[in-house]
């Protein structure tokens, strides 16, 4: 019991010590004597240690400081000279906005290309090549996207099941629409998509559904389907700004 | 020539024998070599291309595209570089709108 109390009595000093403008001021001071004192963590293997990812991930999912979690630069100490790459925090799953295509009508391969985008990161200017900084897209009436010209008798879709010369097949736009529609727009995309691993995982993040429904209800996806083929001039992205965090 | 010692200790990490065996480490180190030097001039280049990028992203949310953006800041001599453009549209969201807005009023909207 004695121990305890000890332990209560240092606790209790800690804090006092760092809320204190002069354990404030020490706490960002250099010394490990000084930091192990107040108890402010003196590990010193840089942003990748254990310690300092619990932390930031205590500190994100506590809300963020001011409480803003989804906005990235409010999250952590700021070092303008250092290129911002993205922490594992930042591309959580769990952290992704949802967005839904409504491709009723819309041209194949300007409605792939907004899906790509959005899928790869490429409209936030948290964007990095090398991580999935994107999010998820949910296309509905997919059976109902649009091409022009004389393309829903003579596009050809070539497939093989076993490569061997003269087995090839091949089928046109509307015959694949009959038979499988969402692979259409996932084939658009997907030719939109980087090529390799992180190509593959951003194509999971894609869901296609043949007609209107889909189950995502629940992940409150935002429409963004009037900013297809549209100048930014001309774009209202108030509503993915806003699912985004900055405003 | 550097000893064998050295050139194994290059290597570490690499795949295969070739971490281990001399005489297929060494090659992969002479590319490896070439590689790091070629990549020092091409880091800056990448870098610029990825805060183009990113300032473009950040501006087109407001609107305006990359191109405009940087002629209009250029028309209203705001010196800023590429670099703390991208960290400002990722840190400081509401600085970057501000030039945004800049840039949008002296065009007129």
């Amino acid at each position: 019991r004695r121990d305890g109390e000890r332990r209560e009595k240092r606790k209790m000093e800690k804090t006092v010590l760092r809320n204190t403008s002069l354990g404030a001021a020490a706490a960002t001071s250099r010394s490990v004597r000084n930091r192990n004192a107040l108890g402010v963590n003196t590990n010193t293997r840089g942003n990748r240690s254990t310690n300092n990812r619990l932390e930031r991930l205590r500190v994100s999912a506590a809300g963020g400081v001011d409480g803003q979690v989804k906005w990235v630069g409010n999250r952590r100490k700021l070092d303008l000279n250092k290129a911002y790459y993205p922490l594992g925090e930042d591309v959580d799953a769990q952290k992704k906005v949802w967005y839904v295509v409504d491709a009723e009508g819309k041209t194949l391969g300007r409605l792939a290309t907004m899906v790509s985008m959005y899928l790869r990161g490429k409209h936030l200017p948290t964007y990095s090549p090398s991580m999935d900084t994107g999010g998820y897209v949910v296309v509905i009436n997919c059976d109902k996207v649009a091409v022009t010209g004389r393309k829903e008798t003579d596009k050809v879709y070539y497939y093989h099941r076993v490569h061997r010369p003269g087995t090839m097949k091949t089928e046109t736009f509307s015959e694949l629409r009959d038979r499988i529609p969402e692979r259409i727009v996932e084939r658009a995309v997907k030719g939109m998509l980087p090529k390799g691993r992180l190509g593959n995982k951003l194509f999971t993040h894609l869901k296609c559904y043949g007609g209107s429904e889909h189950p995502h209800e629940a992940q409150k996806p935002v429409d963004i389907t009037s900013l297809i083929d549209k100048k930014p001039k001309d774009a209202d992205l108030a509503a993915v700004r806003q699912a985004v965090g900055l405003e | 020539m550097a000893s064998k010692a050295k050139i194994l200790r290059l290597a570490k990490g690499f795949r295969g024998r070739s971490n281990s065996c001399i005489s297929i480490a060494r090659e992969r180190v002479e590319k490896a070599l070439q590689y790091a030097y070629r990549d020092r001039k091409n880091k800056k280049r990448d870098m610029r291309r990825l805060w183009i990028t990113r300032i473009n992203a950040g501006s087109r949310e407001y609107g305006v595209r990359y191109s405009d953006f940087v002629r209009g800041l250029g028309a209203q001599q705001v010196e800023l570089n590429r670099k703390m453009l991208s960290e400002l549209a990722v840190n400081e969201p509401g600085s970057f709108k501000a030039l945004v807005d800049q840039v949008r009023f002296m065009r007129g909207g």
